[in-house]
């Protein structure tokens, strides 16, 4: 048979290319109707972890708290963090809950197409129930991080303020930030397989280029608008710590700068992911 | 609009890198480099025009060595991959049954794992806790439903998953090479229960070797030849053509070549008059062509049909430049009524000299085995000749008479 040579193939006319076109909101409806789907994965990856460790859910606790500490006794030392009059446990806590969400989900998340690959190549489903059910974990996990939280607050005696109601939206951003970087690490990982290793130390990177352990007033000024916009992370953690250490709204300009650069994200990593889900199975 | 369970696949291709490398940045820069030099990367053809319409309810074999595309064709029809051009349309709820112990997950009990996989397959929790316990009852694990998967044998992992998926209900049904697992009695639960499913009018796609299982199941035949269609109607003409043609690439040696190349098996006991027998003699004969003269292991397999051998005969010796004819004498065939393959591998201390292939197939006349009883799993269908002895003391009415057997999970 000649049917497989490869130099000079004859190929199908041109008018038969298969174009696979999916529009944002026929492949956000697909993603809603797989929700099941998305939890099933997210409670698998649980009960797995919470089976094979000895101290389970305690993992969840035991990343946050342990870098606060860190931070505590080692970072405050070196730099003169301005906290508001905030103690700083509380201070770093509540960036390191956002920023150990994030980072969680990306590690996770990052990957979750090459950990799953056997199932891509047997099983259909809209492949973003991967990456999603992974920030879906880090999110049961920052819930478990909150008695922590909790536990800082009746140390320090410290009541929460009521400007903590603007919490929602500066969450609702922060999630939006967080699944737009999942979609696209993993989507890119499958076919450029090295990213992976990549990963790790561009988290690491990340931790110190977010407020995390520091204020966001140590960025000058002029420079504020433009940071938030590339680390949408960066207003977000600032409008935790002002509404409720400090009393204060949100810095909004900053933040409505990191919310449409979010949003922006989401649909261009979005389309990104359905473009490249295409080839999944041809190269996982 | 295509009525439900209708599939339309039309003037598919499907093709893959040639080259076959890793995907990672060093190799994208250099294709990248490679296509700026005006240098083409090299595809292969898996699919070429290949062009499938099935109406509701009829049931379609796809036939074909391997590597002629057939499981390509499928993957496209569950949307697992997409083709490189042409349109695919199925309607209705698609099932597949797939390898399944890619959904299970180890750490997980039988229980959890039910609902993971029936998710994964497109049900609702809903429509899982409905089935539930149809499932575990055909499974036959209502004993280890809330044991971790991990302690469930190969057998048991493969009855859960195809449980959940027996119990699917989907309008087109696609099956590739499943039943060629497990043991008979699970196999024959199998079948029957896809027959009722087709008897409830879902479409069936089904991909086999086992040509017997194919002819008992399908309406209709799809023959694909290196990703062409080489045949197309009811089942027994097309089955026809594509057993002369297994016959004819057979007498003309093995269809892999490695280093060496099969010229010939035979596979016939030493009087050449008879046929197989349990418990007779069989003689298998590999006439082997080497481009060198090399010091080799032959290894001969005799198998159900699938790469797992159910017994594995192997020989040291010394392949000389041309052709060497190896013989290997069963004395006494230790196996039950049914067809069976050969398969062949050889290698030397650092290479494969001949890669692991089917050689030929042969049928056995002799008894069948024992059923097994329920929940215990046959790893391998050997048959042994055995006499039992009931001695019935008067003390003890009923002594218990043991039972020799091995029953896993």
């Amino acid at each position: 048979m000649t049917a497989t040579r490869t130099d000079v193939e004859p190929g199908p006319p041109r008018e038969l290319l298969y174009r696979r076109r999916v529009g944002l909101v026929a492949a956000a409806r697909e993603l809603w109707a797989s929700r099941e789907l998305v939890w099933t994965l997210a409670e698998r990856d649980y009960l797995a972890r919470y089976k094979q460790a000895v101290l389970g859910f305690g993992w969840a606790l035991f990343t946050p708290v342990a870098l606060m500490v860190v931070f505590t006794v080692f970072f405050r030392r070196v730099a003169d963090v301005d906290t508001g009059g905030a103690p700083y446990p509380l201070f770093s806590y509540l960036g390191l809950l956002p920023w150990t969400f994030f980072s969680t989900s990306i590690s996770q998340g990052g990957l979750s197409l090459i950990t799953n690959k056997m199932l891509l190549n047997k099983v259909y489903c809209p492949r973003e129930v991967f990456p999603v059910s992974s920030v879906v974990v880090a999110g049961i996990d920052t819930a478990i991080a909150l008695l922590a939280l909790g536990a800082l607050f009746v140390i320090y005696g410290f009541v929460p303020r009521l400007t903590s109601v603007w919490v929602p939206v500066l969450l609702l951003i922060q999630v939006t930030f967080t699944t737009s970087v999942a979609l696209i690490s993993s989507a890119v990982v499958v076919h450029l397989r090295d990213i992976r290793h990549a990963l790790p130390i561009l988290l690491q990177l990340g931790l110190f280029a977010t407020p995390v352990a520091y204020g966001i007033d140590t960025i000058p000024a002029h420079l504020r608008g433009l940071y938030s916009v590339l680390n949408p992370l960066a207003p977000v953690i600032d409008g935790y710590r002002r509404t409720v250490l400090l009393g204060q709204q949100p810095a909004w300009d900053l933040v409505g700068l990191g919310g449409a650069s979010s949003v922006v994200l989401l649909l261009v990593g979005y389309r990104l992911f359905k473009r490249l889900e295409t080839g999944l199975a041809d190269v996982a | 609009m295509l009525p439900e369970g209708a599939i339309s696949a039309r003037h598919v291709w499907k093709r893959f890198r040639a080259d076959r490398s890793k995907r990672d940045l060093r190799d994208s820069m250099r294709r990248l480099k490679a296509q700026l030099g005006g240098r083409r990367t090299p595809w292969t053809w898996a699919l070429q025009d290949v062009t499938l319409d099935v109406e509701p309810g009829d049931s379609v074999a796809l036939l074909g060595p391997n590597g002629s595309g057939k499981s390509t064709l499928l993957k496209i029809l569950t949307r697992v991959m997409y083709p490189y051009a042409g349109s695919v349309d199925v309607s209705g709820r698609v099932g597949a049954l797939i390898e399944v112990r890619a959904g299970l997950h180890p750490e997980l009990s039988g229980r959890e794992n039910v609902y993971l996989y029936g998710t994964l397959l497109g049900l609702r929790r809903r429509e899982v806790a409905k089935r539930f316990d149809d499932i575990i009852e055909f499974a036959e694990l209502q004993q280890a439903v809330d044991r971790q998967v991990k302690f469930y044998s190969s057998g048991m992992q493969m009855r859960l998953g195809f449980a959940v998926a027996a119990f699917l209900e989907p309008h087109v049904l696609l099956v590739d090479e499943i039943l060629a697992v497990g043991d008979a009695s699970f196999q024959h639960r199998c079948t029957e229960r896809m027959h009722e499913v087709l008897a409830q009018g879902t479409t069936l796609v089904f991909v086999s070797h086992d040509l017997a299982a194919v002819e008992a199941t399908c309406r209709r035949g799809l023959w694909l030849q290196n990703g062409v269609v080489q045949a197309d109607g009811p089942l027994a003409g097309v089955m026809g053509g594509y057993r002369e043609w297994i016959d004819a690439s057979a007498a003309s040696g093995g269809t892999m070549d490695g280093i060496v190349r099969l010229r010939r098996t035979t596979v016939a006991p030493p009087r050449r008059d008879e046929v197989p027998r349990s418990h007779g003699p069989l003689d298998v004969e590999l006439s082997i062509e080497s481009p060198e003269s090399t010091p080799a292991t032959v290894c001969v397999g005799i198998t159900e049909g699938t790469a797992a051998p159910i017994i594995l005969l192997e020989r040291q010796l010394h392949l000389a430049e041309g052709r060497t004819d190896v013989r290997c004498s069963i004395a006494s065939l230790p196996l039950p009524r049914g067809r069976f393959y050969v398969w062949v591998v050889a290698y030397d201390v650092k290479r494969t000299l001949l890669p692991w292939q089917p050689a030929g197939s042969f049928d056995v006349v002799g008894p069948d085995l024992d059923r097994s009883p329920h929940g215990i799993v046959q790893l391998a269908p050997v048959h042994v000749e055995t006499t039992w002895d009931e001695d019935r003391g008067d003390a003890i009415p009923s002594a218990p008479v043991r039972r020799l057997g091995s029953s896993r999970g």
